[in-house]
């Protein structure tokens, strides 16, 4: 999923006919308070950072005029709103505001269908609302992803107490959500609070909006304002990792690989499988190695994709040890990645008898890549040890190698 | 017997004339694999591998008897093709392609329930039947029996590469698999373990499985509580990867696409605690599936 900036989203819901209070981005105070004059006060200003529950972080804030929405605009550009720093905000009429709805669009894996969540008690988590006001949240299921009737949404609005326009207006705007929900290819939706102003209109306030990374391709609308692979961190995409997802969309379908920086560490780690990853990942950590990175690939790379690959891994500040562990292989071609990994070793000019490391590949043609590895000194295993014993002897090798280092 | 495929299925993979069905192709016959037919629109009349290419599921289904669909074609083209197959009434339909954007399978998986076609995947590397020397999709590679050898513990797997490493597992405590099964990776497949593990209680041939899971999604949960109710009685011996993910921020994918914790749902702690509750023997570390196995099939 590839997180959607507000301002991106609201531009989205416009474009569909669903009201939205009227705003603008700036960048700095200044631009903060002409916006403010222009739209006229009360104000809302929004750090606009793909992060959930910004409220509670102080990164929404009120004005009452033009110089005080200048003077907070400046506080929130100087924020960090959980490790993303805040380089524009929203500046937002601020609503007049009756009632709080809620509502959001997903899909659920359990029940295969988009599901409506709606409730009449907005403005909170949809999870505290649940606790707190069980009574005035309704799951819908949607078994036709054709769409969803009025009637349905109708249904909805009206169980949960809505009347009059106000049932009108909310129906209306929920049936063209989902439809969005559908063209632009979304993964999630979510209005809250969808406001209901002093004069019956309903109000997309808020907006928290995401999209299918693998839509993209039929999505132009979206091209250059959302980041692939965003939903990977949990911070902005560091430099290397921003070069990792260019390296992996070399020959996109063939071979898929996905990186992400931690913090610490001092384990290069590239292994293979989704699964296999994560088992490699949780086995270092349990006999006390500290992975620096992780990379997960599969599918068979190209040799250049597993070279870039590996060199990334291994340049990443304070790698001191390469650790290469995978399944065995179904379709990957050990020798290929042996290749490759062997290629990075010598772009680097690292010397993998003197580096700690070692290499799990086992699978196809895997007596080439045993070859491969032992001709230039890389301690290699096939299907001789196990995957947990792979981690095992790469931190014996840490060790061993930098007894210094507290383990 | 077993689950899936056996000697009675017939075969026609979608998408054979690319670079990896071919390859995939030439490795299941040398198994053995009933492999009839394959498609991709255009290039009717040429052969991979000796078998014919159709332009049409429905041409190939003129000349041949068929009741597995295995999909190749590239994301963009996949909704069509499986939608090729259930609209001409092939009750199994596996999915290899990665990638498919969620809506298609939303609506293709709608589209099987309503046809009461079986669907496995998307993004499974595939199924296969030892014993009947059947196989579905890359898995084994161009070694089967490295990892896979005729055997009566089923294994379940999120992950491609760790249904091989399970089977594999199973092979070193000196057994062997019925049929093994890659679901897929993604949020949104076909038939999640459950409903496989449905397939395994009434396989006779099947006496234990190993079932890998993951972060993410209440798949394990459901199997936690269908086994608590009676609805799988033989051994269930299961091992859940990716625990650190329980440590790193929240929503973040780590591995498959299906593999996220939001919202507090997905924590491998409380997949493991659900299915310990159920009786299943739950594996700390990734080699105790050794112990775990022979003790399910002593007793």
């Amino acid at each position: 999923m590839a997180r959607v900036l507000e301002n991106v989203g609201k531009e989205v819901l416009k474009k569909n006919g669903i009201p939205i209070p009227e705003s603008a981005v700036a960048s700095s105070a200044e631009e903060a308070r002409k916006a403010a004059e222009k739209i006229g006060c009360p104000i809302v200003i929004k750090a606009l950072v793909t992060v959930g529950k910004r409220g509670k972080t102080g990164a929404v804030r009120f004005a009452e005029n033009p110089d005080e929405a200048g003077r907070i605009a400046e506080e929130i550009l100087s924020m960090t709103v959980r490790n993303f720093p805040v380089d524009r905000v929203l500046v937002e009429k601020k609503l007049d505001i009756r009632q709080e709805l809620y509502v959001s669009i997903t899909y659920n894996s359990r029940e295969i269908c988009p599901v409506v969540i709606a409730s009449s008690a907005g403005g909170m988590d949809i999870e505290e609302i649940a606790k707190s006001h069980p009574a005035k949240v309704i799951k819908y299921p949607v078994y036709l992803a054709e769409g969803v009737h009025p009637y349905e949404v109708r249904a909805i609005w009206s169980d949960l107490g809505l009347r009059g326009g106000v049932l009108l207006n909310a129906t209306e705007i929920t049936k063209r959500i989902f439809d969005l929900f559908l063209k632009y290819d979304c993964t999630i939706i979510e209005i809250n609070p969808l406001a209901v102003t002093s004069n019956e209109e309903v109000v997309a306030a808020a907006v928290l909006m995401g999209v299918d990374d693998d839509a993209l391709y039929r999505q132009p609308y979206f091209k250059n304002k959302v980041e692939v692979g965003s939903d990977r961190a949990w911070r902005p995409l560091s430099a290397l990792e921003k070069e990792m997802i260019e390296v992996d969309k070399m020959e996109a379908y063939r071979g898929t690989a996905r990186y992400v920086e931690i913090d610490g560490g001092n384990i290069g780690f590239f292994c293979g499988g989704g699964g296999g990853s994560l088992l490699s990942y949780d086995a270092l950590i349990r006999f006390g190695g500290k992975p620096a990175n992780y990379t997960e690939f599969g599918g068979n790379p190209p040799e250049a994709k597993v070279r870039g690959l590996v060199k990334g891994v291994l340049s990443k500040h304070g790698v001191k040890g390469f650790f290469m562990n995978m399944n065995i292989t179904n379709n990957t071609q050990t020798d290929i990645v042996a290749k490759g990994i062997i290629g990075a070793f010598k772009d680097l000019n690292i010397n993998p008898q003197k580096f700690p490391a070692v290499v799990r590949l086992a699978g196809v043609h895997d007596a080439m890549a045993r070859r491969l590895c032992e001709a230039i000194g890389l301690e290699y295993h096939g299907d001789d040890i196990t995957m947990e014993d792979t981690a095992r002897i790469m931190v014996s090798k840490m060790e061993k190698a930098y007894p210094e280092e507290e383990y | 017997m077993a689950i899936l495929v056996d000697k009675t299925s017939k075969i026609v993979i979608q998408g054979i004339t690319g670079r990896e069905a071919s390859m995939v192709t030439k490795h299941a016959l040398l198994y053995g694999t009933n492999i009839v037919a394959g498609i991709t629109p255009g290039k009717e009349g040429q052969k991979i591998e000796g078998v014919p290419v159709y332009d049409t599921v429905k041409r190939a289904c003129k000349d041949h008897e068929i009741n597995t669909a295995v999909i190749y074609v590239p994301p963009a083209f996949a909704y069509d093709a499986v939608m090729e197959s259930i609209g001409n009434d092939i009750p199994l339909v596996i999915i290899i392609t990665e990638r498919i954007p969620q809506q298609d399978a939303i609506r293709f998986l709608f589209a099987a329930r309503t046809a009461n076609c079986t669907v496995i995947g998307p993004n499974s590397v595939g199924v296969i039947t030892p014993e009947n020397r059947v196989k579905i999709g890359a898995i084994g590679g161009d070694n089967p029996e490295r990892c896979f050898v005729p055997g009566t513990v089923g294994v379940i797997s999120r992950s491609g590469g760790m249904t091989a490493e399970c089977a594999w597992m199973v092979k070193r405590a000196g057994f062997g698999v019925s049929t093994c099964v890659s679901i897929g990776g993604d949020a949104l497949i076909g038939s999640p373990p459950m409903k496989i593990l449905e397939m395994f209680e009434k396989d006779t041939k099947t006496k234990a499985v190993v079932m890998w899971g993951e972060p993410g999604t209440s798949y394990e949960e459901d199997v936690a509580g269908f086994t608590k109710e009676g609805g799988f009685t033989k051994p269930l011996i299961a091992y859940i990867g990716g625990r650190f993910v329980e440590r790193m921020p929240e929503g973040t994918i780590f591995g498959h696409a299906a593999s996220i914790i939001e919202r507090g749902v997905g924590k491998p702690s409380s997949k493991m605690a659900a299915l310990k509750d159920a009786g299943c023997y739950v594996a700390d570390s990734f080699t105790d599936i050794i112990t775990y196995v022979r003790k399910a099939m002593e007793s």
